[in-house]
């Protein structure tokens, strides 16, 4: 049998379900059983006492936050989220050098936002390992190469909604161009692969 | 009579890690080392820091704020979680911080190891204007 260490009253109601529904109205059994009406007047006070104690520490400046506090742990919350997954630029004996998804993430969503009338939304990178014979690997069918330093292999998957009445393979051709070149420019890598999804039309 | 010399310096993980962090952060085109919840608590307090301390911090490694530096067998070991300048080719700025924090490593004596990099953002230097 288990052990039920929780108070309770000679009705046999807990003194937790009480405190639980104390912001509301009494129940019927409530109204009509003593015992969980002197319950309800002692928790009542202790309510009131606690809403008092919550709503002066809202109010009390030496529990008031540092200036700039709440930045800070933003800052935390911001590099927490890019440490998630990264991509392995170059190994050598000097160390590795590492780039978080979400970095690049961004640089496309910079470079995106160079192109009138595209608004990026989401964005992944798939990464294919440096290997021997990648200069010589034919392009794919939509992807832009261009003559940039060896290393990993991107593959820059971006969704976008396009303003109406832009000319959509213009606009695609000038977004993948500008990444093509964002990527080496601010990494150092090629871009890779860069394929394009026009999933929407926005409202200008 | 002139003092005996000392046998050896203390050159302790901590330190290792401070000079990281400042020869970074000296380096052109990183923005800054991107901070951990680690080290934001240390800020905080030592009461707030105990409750995530770890054992590795006993171990010969020391970490605060997206640097760890670990000696052992007199190498010393680093790594850098950093946010690089946009205006910068991020690869090139991993390079130099590498060289810059084994140079620094070298001159308090023990042999500079791996100095391992993430690049944790790429932004535009505050105050600058995207064109």
């Amino acid at each position: 049998m288990a052990l039920d260490n929780i108070p309770r009253l000679g009705c046999g109601r807990s003194i937790d379900s009480i405190w639980a529904s104390i912001d509301r109205s009494p129940t019927a059994h409530e109204e009509q059983c003593k015992q969980c009406q002197t319950a309800r007047i002692q928790l009542e006070r202790l309510s009131a006492a606690t809403r008092a104690l919550r709503e002066s520490d809202l109010h009390d400046p030496a529990l008031r936050p540092r200036p700039g506090i709440k930045n800070a742990i933003m800052d935390v919350a911001r590099a927490e989220v890019r440490r998630g997954s990264r991509i392995l630029l170059r190994a050598a004996d000097n160390g590795a050098t590492e780039i978080s998804e979400q970095a690049l993430s961004s640089l496309v969503r910079f470079a995106a936002a160079a192109i009138p009338g595209v608004h990026s939304r989401r964005c992944r990178i798939e990464i294919r390992p440096a290997s021997a014979g990648l200069a010589s690997e034919d392009h794919q069918s939509g992807t832009t190469g261009t003559a940039t330093p060896a290393g990993p292999r991107l593959i820059v998957n971006l969704r976008v909604a396009a303003a109406p009445g832009i000319d959509i393979p213009v606009m695609a051709e000038a977004l993948r161009q500008e990444i093509s070149n964002a990527i080496p420019a601010g990494v150092g890598i090629a871009a890779g692969t860069v394929n394009i999804t026009v999933e929407d039309l926005y409202d200008v | 009579m002139s003092d005996p010399p000392l046998q050896g310096a203390i050159i302790t993980s901590q330190l290792i890690a401070s000079l990281a962090t400042r020869t970074t952060l000296e380096t052109p085109g990183v923005l800054r080392i991107e901070p951990s919840v680690q080290g934001f608590l240390a800020r905080l307090g030592p009461a707030a820091l105990r409750h995530v301390r770890t054992s590795g911090s006993q171990d010969g490694t020391y970490r605060h704020d997206g640097v760890t530096a670990t000696i052992s067998d007199g190498t010393a070991r680093v790594h850098l979680d950093i946010a690089t300048d946009i205006m910068y080719t991020a690869l090139d700025v991993a390079e130099a911080v590498q060289q810059r924090v084994r140079e620094s490593i070298s001159h308090t004596g023990l042999a500079p190891g791996a100095v391992d990099i993430t690049i944790l953002a790429i932004e535009h230097r505050r105050g600058t204007t995207i064109t």
